[in-house]
């Protein structure tokens, strides 16, 4: 056993943080929150350019594919490191890019591995659907054959960041005669293309989600992503790699209301002297701590030729549970102070704590509920009966 | 990093799962329970041929020298078992304070015969008050001569009524505001007069001691360390033991886990396993995610401690959360295997006073957690 990084990545991680000190700036931040923390913005694509530069984005792709064939374990300690200092979430690099890697012809890695690595590209999830949320296997999407083209008709719902990134991971149905998950074909579509249309959902964070509908839409069918109608395991995978979540951003909100315990004197004593409030920090940072275990131990897997089964949804459930317990903590821990937004008079730690309280509900919801994630340890990890 | 035990460790905890299924199966754990020596010697000798006495004790003293996180691959198989005895009090507790505290002639007096399985030890720590600090600490020692003169009387003493020789904290000197000097450690022969050993009757069923000292005669040459700086022995060796208590957590959580996920698969209710409803399969979920996490917790710190490393908030947050994890598990399995689950009978229970009795040894969640905010300097 070794509960810590090689030598080499623990160089590499200096690098990093190196790095983001002196390249994250106030302006990139505000830019970043303004928009939901999404990739997209002008400076974020800036930083992110000059970040992928680095071969840091997909440190574990070989070589040849924009990576420095490093291991997973380093690629997850740089995730964790950047969510730290400000969350940027990658789609392609780090949910489809992977997919692509295992599942795709030599053809299609060439065509988009090489921009994903490089941060040129960014794109959007395109699962759910009005009818399809937990239940992905009932899209009703259609991409019908013409014979030099998919056509494209339907509808898709809460898909985050659709109106900033380039392309479409997106989740379609090529065979609506065939049984349950042989009917979906996985593409990745110009989100310019003609016949597309975005409008915004506004969630309860501030930020932006969209509903986007397909009118007619003509996708080449050199964007298919794998085999025809295999689409549901592709997504599957690429779920399983969006899981695998990287704390890092809650672990500095927690960092930074343990430091409000201490500078805020109350009866006459910082905060941090309550043995209530000593207990409820020291939980967190246990449940931190396990979280940061169960984490890393989804890169020894991949790093030992293996793929993560339950391992991934117990990491998910885990660490978004957390980030709700963090959230709602801060604001027990703030009190009073903890309803002031941003901007009010009398706001503490710059109103962070009710947006994230706000926030942080959608985290045990997407990429499948805390519920779903039970349901999949119980069914793959310990084996027990659907029915 | 690697989450992995080495070929050598898992081969280790392979041959101990099996000796343990043989030697002491379950009803074995409820006739000691009964007992009232608490264990079986000719079993105990089996353990010494093997090595396990002296897990961690150097060559140099017959031990096996082996690493601290090679004992934890041994301890979680005997949580699997539920073996109670005296292995924690001697070998875990007894042992890390000669390890951590006693110079080279003690050392040779003491380890050797335990490594035989011939010697057995135990810690007389805890006093009226019920808690491992150090402001509990008031059983006088008081120079007389060449010869310490011991009075105060000990509870919670494990195994104290089959020890040889018991590691005795005492109160040398003044108390300073933190209580933290002043505190010294004697090794004790338990057949020293002026000492009375009364059992203690726990839920558990091990053994547990009241230990009464009535002006009894220690040599100096028994001072374990440094005078008045005891503290810093029993502060480290505390954090050790909860690691290796938590390590046996690991092994009974694992097979409350083994009773109730086969139960749920098996048992049919309203024409199907009830393992197939979500509200038990939840459960199942839940009680995996405390087992891995207690795991990996409990792994990173031993192998601090066997590295040399700092490891003291890892092994507070590791007793923390071992000690809620635990109890929470066994009381989803109590939930999904419902009332064959409260029989006597079935094992579970006995996993169940287990639990509770790992979680309030060697400092509560409440109190490790406490132990977390000092290291986080709040």
């Amino acid at each position: 056993m070794d509960f810590e990084f090689a030598p080499q990545e623990q160089a590499v991680l200096k690098e990093v943080r190196a790095f983001l000190k002196s390249e994250i700036t106030p302006e990139l931040k505000a830019e970043s929150l303004a928009i939901g923390y999404c990739y997209g913005g002008e400076l974020g694509r800036k930083f992110v350019h000059k970040f992928a530069a680095n071969r840091w984005l997909v440190p574990n792709w070989p070589e040849k594919y924009g990576g420095m064939g490093a291991s997973a374990m380093l690629t997850f300690a740089i995730k964790e490191e950047l969510a730290y200092t400000m969350p940027l979430i990658f789609v392609a690099a780090h949910m489809a890019g992977p997919t692509i890697l295992h599942f795709g012809s030599e053809e299609i890695k060439k065509e988009w591995l090489l921009p994903i690595a490089r941060g040129e590209v960014e794109f959007a999830l395109g699962y759910t659907e009005p009818w399809a949320g937990s239940d992905l296997s009932a899209l009703k999407i259609d991409a019908v054959d013409q014979s030099d083209h998919f056509l494209l008709n339907g509808q898709k719902t809460f898909n985050t960041h659709t109106h900033v990134a380039d392309y479409h991971w997106l989740a379609t149905i090529t065979d609506p005669d065939a049984k349950r998950y042989q009917n979906m074909s996985m593409m990745i579509v110009d989100l310019k293309t003609p016949g597309i249309t975005i409008r915004p959902m506004i969630t309860m964070a501030g930020w932006q989600t969209n509903e986007v509908f397909y009118d007619n839409v003509k996708v080449p069918k050199k964007c298919l992503v794998g085999d025809l109608n295999q689409g549901f395991y592709y997504l599957m995978a690429a779920l399983d790699y969006e899981r695998m979540f990287p704390l890092g951003h809650y672990r500095r909100l927690f960092d930074e209301i343990v430091q409000y315990t201490r500078d805020t004197q109350v009866n006459g004593q910082p905060l941090s002297r309550d043995p209530l409030i000593r207990q409820k920090m020291a939980q967190l940072s246990i449940e931190l701590e396990a979280n940061k275990l169960i984490f890393f131990r989804l890169a020894h897997i991949i790093d030992k030729g293996k793929i993560p089964n339950y391992e991934t949804s117990m990491q998910k459930l885990f660490a978004t549970e957390l980030a709700q317990k963090i959230a709602n903590t801060g604001m027990d821990v703030l009190g009073l102070y903890a309803q002031l937004k941003k901007g009010s008079q009398h706001a503490a730690l710059q109103g962070q704590i009710e947006h994230h309280y706000r926030w942080s509900v959608v985290e045990t919801i997407y990429a499948g509920t805390s519920e779903i994630q039970r349901n999949i340890m119980a069914l793959r990890g310990l084996k027990l009966p659907s029915k | 990093m690697d989450y992995e035990f080495s070929k050598t460790q898992k081969i280790l905890k392979d041959e101990a799962h099996r000796f343990l299924a043989k030697e002491c199966p379950s009803d074995v754990v409820r006739e000691m329970a009964e007992d009232e020596i608490g264990y079986s010697r000719d079993m105990w000798q089996k353990m010494a041929e093997l090595d396990w006495m002296g897990i961690m004790v150097p060559e140099q003293y017959d031990g096996m020298g082996g690493s601290f996180l090679d004992m934890t691959a041994l301890l979680s198989e005997m949580g699997y078992h539920c073996m109670q005895g005296p292995y924690f009090a001697t070998v875990v507790m007894g042992g890390l304070c000669i390890l951590e505290a006693a110079n080279d002639t003690q050392k040779a007096d003491i380890l050797p015969p335990v490594c035989r399985g011939e010697r057995l030890l135990s810690v007389a720590w805890v006093e009226s008050d019920g808690t491992y600090n150090p402001e509990g600490i008031s059983m006088t020692a008081e120079l007389q001569g060449d010869e310490y003169l011991l009075n105060g009387t000990k509870l919670f003493v494990p195994y104290a009524h089959v020890a040889d020789r018991l590691v005795c904290a005492t109160r040398t000197g003044q108390r300073t505001d933190d209580n933290h000097s002043g505190i010294t450690l004697f090794v004790v022969n338990t057949r020293q007069p002026g000492i009375s050993i009364e059992p203690l009757i726990t839920m558990a069923g091990d053994k547990q001691s009241a230990v009464n000292f009535k002006n009894v005669r220690v040599s100096k040459d028994n001072l374990l360390g440094q005078l008045d700086q005891g503290w810093g022995v029993l502060k480290k060796v505390l954090l050790m033991a909860a690691v290796a208590k938590c390590a046996e957590m690991i092994g009974g959580a694992q097979k409350a886990m083994d009773m109730a996920v086969p139960y749920a698969k098996g048992r049919e209710q309203f024409g199907r396993p009830v393992g197939a409803f979500q509200a038990v399969q939840h459960h199942c979920a839940n009680m995996l995610t405390y087992s891995d996490t207690l795991k990996f917790m409990a792994y990173q710190a031993a192998w601090r401690i066997s590295e040399r490393l700092p490891f003291e908030k890892e092994a507070s947050m590791c007793k923390a959360w071992g000690s809620d994890a635990y109890r929470r598990l066994v009381a989803l399995a109590h939930q999904v295997v419902g009332g064959m689950g409260f029989m006597e009978e079935y094992d579970l229970q006995l996993y169940f006073k287990h639990a509770k009795a790992a979680e309030q040894v060697l400092g509560d969640a409440d109190f490790h957690r406490e132990l977390v905010a000092q290291e986080m300097q709040m």
